[in-house]
C-alpha cells in the first residue's frame, strides 16, 4: 500500500526554508534532512534539501551526473568530514537525532548507516576476513558467534552458497558481482540501521545487476536502504519513493510510480522521457 | 534467520574513539618530530658557521683564502664531470624514448638504476687505481678513443645503410644501443693497438713528454679527466632516468602530429619533443650537477687531492666534499679549519637544496603543461 | 606490394641521420662501461681465489727466481717486461720483480714447487727440503715423503690447535671467571693450574716442529711448522682440486679476519660491521620513516605547509652523504656524545667513550641519510590505495586509527619494504659519513660479544666500503692488497646487487598484483 498524498515539493519557487517538507504520514520516518546545503570550498553542491527517508523502504535518488544526489547521500554518513573543503548548512536527523550533534560519534554513525560503493572495494583479506571486519573492530565477540554472524551475513546478501567452501580464499578472487555482495555482507555484518548505496551495479554485468536489485528489494524488510542510481530502470524497479535531484536542489520527491508516471513538474518528466538538454 | 542486533559494548566503542585521538596525536608528534629533525640539517649548519664568522674572532679573510681552492675544486670536478656524462646520458635518454621497443625500454631503466646503486666507493677506487695508471700509460690511446668511437658510430650507420633490408631488420636502429656494444668494444681494442703507432708518426714517441715539452702541460696521474670520466660514469643514471621520464612523457599527440607532415623521428624529436620536454632535460641536468657536486669518495679517490687552481684536464683538484672528509675529523671545533670546512658543507648543502627544489619546480610545472596539452589516454 | 610502400621503407630509415646514430653509440658506451666494469672486478676479484700456477725462471745474468705472473707491459721498442710476484719478503726483502721478457733464459713449471702462507712475512715460494723437529733434522728423507709429511705436521698441528683453543674456552675462561668471583677457591685454583699445565704442554708441542725450506736461488730457510697457515703446489694440482681450494679461499675470505697490514685474509669483521651498522639503521629508519610518512599523507593538514615539508624531505635525498657526515659529526659524536660522556663516562675522561665516532653515531647518521628514501617510498604506497578501501573502512564504522592500521598500512607494507630495502641498498655503500663517524681501519673488537650489554653501541666497526678505501690507498703494498680489494669490491656491489634486485622485483611483483591504480 502506497501513499497518494498530496505532495508539496520545494522548488526554485517554493523554498524549503518556508516549511514545505516533503512528508509521507503513512510512513515512520528514518532520516529526516532539514534545509542542508553543502559546498566544496565554496562551491554550492547542494542547495537547501530538505526531505524525510521512510524506514524500511527502499528511496532512490537520481538526476543528471553532478546533480548532487551521490553529494546527498555521503553527508548521511558524514563522509564529507574526510574532506577539509567541506562546509554544510542545515541538519540531518537520524532517528530525530541531529547526526552532526557533538555527542554523536562519528563511527557509531557509520556503523548504523552503512555504505556501499560503486566499485566493489572487499579489502585484501580472505572472505571471511572481510565479513568479520566490522565485528571484530567492536570487538567482544567468540568465534563461535563471530561465525554465525559472518554465515548470516552471506546468506543475507546472498552469497554464502557460492562460497561457503572458500571463506579462507581471498576476497580479490571473486567476481565483480560477488566481491559487490561480499560488500553488502560485509555492510550487514554490523546490524546496520540504514545501507547506503552509491550506484552498486554500475560496474557490474546485467546479471549481476538483476541479483543485486534482488538482494535490495529482499532487505527492505530489515533495514532502510537509500539507492542512488543513474539508471531510471532501475530505481522504478526497486524503489519506493524517488527523489529527482537537479543542479543541487531537490525537483521532485514522490513514491515512485508516481514520479514515473504523473510527474508534478516540467523538469522531472523531460528527464524521465529523456528530453533533458 | 535474522539475528538480534549484536549489543555493541558503549564503553568498548568510548575506549576505541580515546585511542584513536590518542594514537592520532602520538603520529602527528612523532611525525613532526622526524620531519623536524631531517630538516634540522640545515640549521644546524648555519648555527655552526654563521655566529663564528659574524663574531669576529676569527680571521675570515683567511677562511675564505682556504675555502677557495677547494670550492674550486668541486666546480672543476663537476664542470668535467658533466661534459662527459651530459652527452652521454641525453643521448642514450633520447634513443631509448624515441627509437627503442617498449619492451627493450622497460629493461634498460632497471639496468641504468642498477649501474647508479654502484657505490662512489668502487668506482673511485677503479678510477684511481686501475684506471689512472693505465690512462697515464696509454694517454694517446685514449685521446685516440675519443675521435674514433663516434667516427665509429657513424661508420656503423653508414654501413647500415648499405646492408640488404633483412639484414637491417635483424640490426634496426631500435636494437642499436645492443648490437653496438661489442662493435664499441672492437673499436677501444683497436685504439689501443693504433695508439703507438699514431704517437710516433704525430708526437715523435711519447705524448706525455710531447706534452711535456712542446705544450708545457704537467700531467698528474690522478687529474680531472679521470674523475670526469668515473664521476661522469657515476651521474648518468640519474640524468638518463629525469631527462627519459620528461621525454618519454610528452604527450604522444603532439609527436604525431610531426610524423603526419612527414618529419623523421630525429626532426620530430629536435623540432617538437625536445623543444617540448627542454624543462624537464634541464632538470635532469641541474640534478646530475647536484650529484656530481656533492660526490665524496670518487673525487678523493681520483683527483689527487692537490688544491690547484687550473683547469686542465690533466691536473688534479682538491674538492670540497673531499676536503671535509680527509680534515674534519682532525679540526678542532670552533676553529678557523673547523668554520672554513663547516662552511664548505654548507654551501653544499644549499647548493644542492636549491639545484633540486628548482629542479622539483620545473619539472611539476612541465608535467602540468603535459597534462594540458596531453590527449587522454 | 606497391612501388610505393617499398619506396617509403627504404626512405624512412635513410634519413635518420647521424645523430639518431650517435645516441644510440652513447647507449652502447654506457652499457659497455658498466658491463666492463662489472666484468673487470668479477674476473679479478673471483681470480684472485684460483692457486694459480707458479714458473721457475733462469735469467741471463744466472739469476734464479720463482713466482707467480702478474701482469705485462710494453716497453719502448718492442720490448717487454713482467711483473712476477715472488713473494719470500724474509729473503729478499721485497716480493715484485719486474723483469724484462729478453732477459729470461729458461722458464718451467716444476711440479715440486710449493706455496707457503704464513703468519709472518706473507708467502712463501720456494721447495720443501724435509720436516723435523728443531733438534733432530732427518737428512736422508726423499722430496715426497717429506710433503706428505708436511701435510701430516700441518694436520696435527690444527687438531692441537683446535684442541688449545677448546681448552681455553671451556675450561680456562670459566675458571677465571670463577676464581674472579671468589678468589679463595682452592680448588678452583688447582684446577687452573692443572689447565694451563696442559695449555703449555699443547703449545709446546706446536712448537717443536720446524720445515726447512729452499729458495729457487738456494738459499734454505728453517720456518717453524707453528707460523704456516696452509701450503700446496699448485703445478702439481689438479683442476678439481684446484676448484676446491678456490672455493676454501672464497669462504676463509668470507669467514677470517684481516692480517699483515689488511693485505691478506678475509674481510669477516668488515662483513659483520658493514651487516650490523646497517641493520641497526633499518631499525631506526624503518619506523620513524614509516612514522614521517603517515604523518605528512595521513594526518596532517593537506595545505601549503605540507606540500612545501613533502618538497623539502624530497629535496634531501639529493643533499650529499657528506653533508649529513658533518651533521652526525657535529651534532650526535660531540654534542649529544660530548654530553653523555660528562654525565655518565666522566671517570673515563678524556678519552672519549660515546664522544667519539661509533656503531650509534654511524647508524643514526646513516638512518638520517635515508630517511628520505623511506618517506618518499612509504607515501607513494599510501597515495597509490584507492579512497574507496578508506572509505570502505570507515563506512563500517572503523576510526581514523583502525582505518590505518587494518586496512591501509597492511596494504602499504610492500611500499615500505621496498623503501627500506632501497635505504639499505644506498647506506651500505655510503662510505664518506662513515669517514666522520665511527668507522675504523681495523677495530680490534668486533661490537658485538659475551660481555654485557652484548652490544657496544660506542665502539668502532669495520666496514667494508671503507676497507676497500682504506687498502687500496693507504695500504704498505697496494700492489699486495689489490687482489683482495677487487673481492670485497665484488662482495659490496654483490650485495647491494642482490639489495637493489630484490627492491626492483618487490616494486614490480606489488604493482602488478593487487592491480592498484598507479599514480599519476
Amino acid at each position: 500500500m502506497r501513499s497518494t498524498l498530496p505532495i508539496s515539493i520545494p522548488s526554485r519557487f517554493q523554498p524549503a526554508a518556508s516549511g514545505s517538507i516533503i512528508d509521507f504520514p503513512a510512513e515512520a520516518s528514518c532520516f529526516q534532512v532539514e534545509a542542508l546545503s553543502l559546498a566544496y570550498g565554496g562551491k554550492p553542491a547542494l542547495q537547501e534539501i530538505s526531505l524525510r527517508v521512510p524506514r524500511h523502504r527502499v528511496t532512490a535518488f537520481i538526476g543528471p551526473s553532478g546533480c548532487g544526489k551521490s553529494t546527498l547521500l555521503r553527508a548521511l554518513n558524514r563522509l564529507h568530514d574526510l574532506n577539509e573543503n567541506v562546509s554544510h548548512e542545515g541538519r540531518i536527523l537520524l532517528e530525530g537525532q541531529d547526526i552532526h550533534a557533538p555527542e554523536v560519534a562519528v563511527d557509531e554513525l557509520r556503523r548504523r548507516v552503512g555504505m556501499v560503493f560503486q566499485v566493489p572495494n572487499p579489502f585484501p583479506m580472505s572472505i571471511y576476513e572481510n565479513v568479520a571486519f566490522g565485528l571484530r573492530l567492536q570487538g567482544g565477540l567468540t568465534r563461535r558467534r563471530m561465525d554465525d554472524i559472518v554465515e548470516w551475513a552471506l546468506q543475507a546478501a546472498a552469497l554464502w552458497d557460492e562460497v561457503k567452501d572458500r571463506l579462507r580464499a581471498s576476497a580479490w578472487s571473486l567476481s565483480g558481482g560477488q566481491q559487490q555482495r561480499l560488500v553488502i555482507a560485509r555492510s550487514l555484518a554490523v546490524r546496520p540501521e540504514v545501507l547506503l548505496l552509491d550506484e552498486p551495479a554500475s560496474a557490474l554485468d546485467p546479471i549481476s545487476t538483476l541479483k543485486i536489485e534482488e538482494l535490495i528489494r529482499g532487505l527492505k524488510s530489515q533495514l532502510t536502504l537509500i539507492l542512488v542510481t543513474h539508471n531510471m530502470q532501475q530505481a522504478a524497479r526497486v524503489s519506493d519513493y524517488t527523489a529527482f535531484l537537479q543542479e543541487g536542489e531537490l525537483v521532485e520527491y514522490a513514491p515512485t510510480d508516481i514520479l514515473f508516471t504523473n510527474p508534478t513538474l516540467r523538469r522531472t518528466e523531460n528527464y524521465i522521457t529523456g528530453r533533458m538538454a | 534467520m535474522i539475528e538480534p542486533p549484536h549489543p555493541f559494548s558503549p564503553s568498548r566503542s568510548r575506549w576505541r574513539r580515546q585511542r584513536d585521538r590518542l594514537a592520532t596525536g602520538l603520529i602527528a608528534l612523532g611525525g613532526i618530530v622526524v620531519v623536524l629533525a631531517v630538516l634540522a640539517i640545515g640549521v644546524f649548519l648555519v648555527v655552526e658557521v654563521l655566529p663564528a664568522l659574524l663574531g669576529g674572532q676569527l680571521d675570515t679573510q683567511r677562511v675564505f683564502a682556504s675555502l677557495t681552492p677547494m670550492a674550486w675544486g668541486t666546480l672543476k670536478a663537476a664542470l668535467w664531470a658533466m661534459l662527459f656524462s651530459v652527452p652521454l646520458a641525453l643521448g642514450a635518454a633520447i634513443h631509448s624514448s624515441m627509437f627503442m621497443s617498449q619492451r627493450l625500454r622497460s629493461r634498460m631503466k632497471p639496468t641504468l638504476e642498477l649501474m647508479e646503486a654502484l657505490p662512489g666507493v668502487v668506482v673511485g677506487f677503479i678510477a684511481g687505481l686501475v684506471m689512472a695508471p693505465w690512462v697515464e700509460r696509454h694517454l694517446a690511446g685514449t685521446l685516440t678513443l675519443l675521435l674514433l668511437l663516434p667516427l665509429g658510430v657513424l661508420l656503423a650507420g653508414g654501413v647500415w645503410r648499405r646492408l640488404s633490408p633483412a639484414w637491417r631488420r635483424w640490426f634496426s636502429l631500435s636494437r642499436a644501443g645492443l648490437w653496438l656494444v661489442p662493435w664499441l668494444a672492437l673499436l677501444v681494442m683497436a685504439a689501443f693497438a693504433l695508439s703507438p703507432w699514431l704517437e710516433r708518426l704525430l708526437v715523435d714517441g711519447d705524448l706525455r713528454v710531447w706534452l711535456d715539452r712542446e705544450m708545457g702541460i704537467d700531467y698528474a696521474s690522478r687529474n680531472a679527466m679521470i674523475v670526469g670520466v668515473a664521476m661522469g660514469f657515476a651521474v648518468i643514471p640519474s640524468i638518463y632516468a629525469l631527462a627519459e621520464d620528461a621525454l618519454s612523457g610528452v604527450p604522444g599527440g603532439l609527436g604525431e602530429g610531426a610524423h603526419a607532415l612527414g618529419a623523421t623521428r630525429w626532426q620530430t624529436l629536435w623540432k617538437v619533443v625536445l623543444p617540448a620536454a627542454a624543462p624537464g632535460i634541464f632538470a635532469a641536468v641541474m640534478i646530475g650537477a647536484g650529484r656530481a657536486v656533492g660526490e665524496t669518495m670518487i673525487v678523493l679517490m681520483a683527483s689527487g687531492n692537490t688544491a690547484l687552481m687550473s683547469l686542465s684536464p690533466f691536473e688534479g683538484m682538491r674538492s670540497m666534499a673531499a676536503g671535509i672528509v680527509v680534515e674534519l675529523p682532525e679540526a678542532v671545533p670552533g676553529s678557523e679549519a673547523y668554520v672554513m670546512l663547516m662552511l664548505a658543507a654548507l654551501l653544499l648543502f644549499l647548493f644542492t637544496f636549491l639545484v633540486n627544489t628548482l629542479a622539483e619546480v620545473v619539472r611539476s610545472r612541465l608535467r602540468r603543461r603535459y597534462r594540458w596539452l596531453g590527449v587522454a589516454p | 606490394m606497391s612501388a610505393w610502400s617499398e619506396l617509403a621503407s627504404q626512405r624512412l630509415p635513410r634519413s635518420e641521420g647521424p645523430w639518431a646514430w650517435l645516441a644510440a653509440g652513447s647507449v652502447a658506451l654506457s652499457l659497455l662501461m658498466l658491463g666492463g666494469l662489472l666484468l673487470l672486478i668479477a674476473v679479478r676479484g673471483l681470480g684472485h681465489f684460483w692457486p694459480a700456477g707458479v714458473v721457475q725462471l733462469e735469467l741471463e745474468d744466472g739469476r734464479a727466481l720463482a713466482g707467480r705472473v702478474v701482469r705485462e707491459l710494453p716497453l719502448e721498442q718492442g720490448e717487454r717486461e713482467r711483473l712476477y710476484y715472488t713473494a719470500n719478503r724474509d729473503l729478499d726483502g721485497q716480493v715484485w720483480h719486474w723483469l724484462a721478457v729478453s732477459d729470461i733464459v729458461a722458464s718451467e713449471r716444476p711440479r715440486d714447487l710449493l706455496v707457503l702462507e704464513r703468519r709472518f712475512h706473507g708467502e712463501f715460494i720456494g721447495r720443501l727440503v724435509e720436516v723435523g723437529s728443531v733438534d733432530f733434522p732427518d737428512p736422508t728423507s726423499t722430496a715426497t715423503a717429506d710433503w706428505n709429511a708436511l701435510q701430516a705436521s700441518l694436520a696435527e698441528l690444527q687438531a692441537l690447535r683446535s684442541e688449545r683453543d677448546r681448552l681455553r674456552r671451556e675450561q680456562l675462561r670459566p675458571l677465571i671467571q670463577q676464581l674472579d668471583a671468589d678468589p679463595r677457591d682452592a680448588q678452583a685454583r688447582r684446577e687452573l693450574a692443572a689447565v694451563n699445565e696442559r695449555v703449555r704442554a699443547l703449545q709446546h708441542a706446536m712448537q717443536g716442529k720446524v720445515a726447512i725450506l729452499e729458495s729457487a736461488d738456494g738459499r734454505r730457510l728453517v720456518q717453524p711448522l707453528d707460523e704456516i697457515l696452509r701450503a700446496w703446489r699448485p703445478n702439481a694440482m689438479t683442476t678439481g682440486e684446484k676448484l676446491t681450494a678456490w672455493a676454501r679461499g672464497v669462504w676463509r675470505f668470507l669467514s677470517e679476519g684481516p692480517r699483515d697490514g689488511n693485505t691478506a685474509g678475509g674481510v669477516w669483521p668488515a662483513i659483520f660491521g658493514t651487516v650490523l651498522m646497517v641493520l641497526l639503521m633499518s631499525l631506526l629508519v624503518a619506523p620513524f620513516g614509516v612514522l614521517a610518512a603517515v604523518y605528512l599523507n595521513e594526518v596532517a593538514h593537506q595545505g601549503r605547509l605540507t606540500n612545501l615539508v613533502r618538497i623539502s624531505v624530497r629535496n634531501l635525498a639529493g643533499v650529499p652523504s657528506i653533508v649529513y657526515g658533518v651533521f652526525g659529526l657535529g651534532v650526535f659524536v660531540y654534542g649529544v656524545g660530548g654530553s653523555l660522556d660528562e654525565w655518565f663516562f666522566s671517570d673515563e675522561l678524556p678519552s672519549p667513550t660515546f664522544g667519539t665516532g661509533g656503531l650509534l653515531w654511524a647508524s643514526l647518521t646513516l638512518a638520517l641519510l635515508t630517511l628520505p628514501v623511506v618517506i618518499v617510498a612509504t607515501e607513494e604506497g599510501l597515495a597509490r590505495i584507492p579512497v574507496q578501501q578508506r572509505e570502505g573502512a570507515l563506512a563500517l564504522g572503523a576510526t581514523r586509527f583502525e582505518t590505518l592500521t587494518r586496512v591501509i598500512l597492511p596494504m602499504t607494507v610492500p611500499a615500505m619494504l621496498t623503501g627500506v630495502i632501497l635505504a639499505i641498498a644506498r647506506a651500505a655503500g655510503e662510505v664518506a659519513p662513515l669517514m666522520l663517524v665511527g668507522v675504523a681501519k681495523l677495530a680490534p673488537q668486533v661490537p658485538v660479544d659475551a660481555e654485557f650489554p652484548f652490544l657496544h653501541l660506542e665502539r668502532k666497526f669495520m666496514h667494508l666500503g671503507y676497507h676497500i678505501y682504506d687498502t687500496a690507498f693507504h695500504g704498505n703494498d697496494v700492489q699486495a692488497a689489490l687482489p683482495l680489494v677487487y673481492a670485497t669490491a665484488l662482495l659490496l656491489i654483490g650485495v647491494i646487487l642482490v639489495l637493489n634486485l630484490t627492491a626492483i622485483f618487490l616494486r614490480h611483483y606489488f604493482r602488478t598484483r593487487h592491480g592498484y591504480v598507479p599514480r599519476q
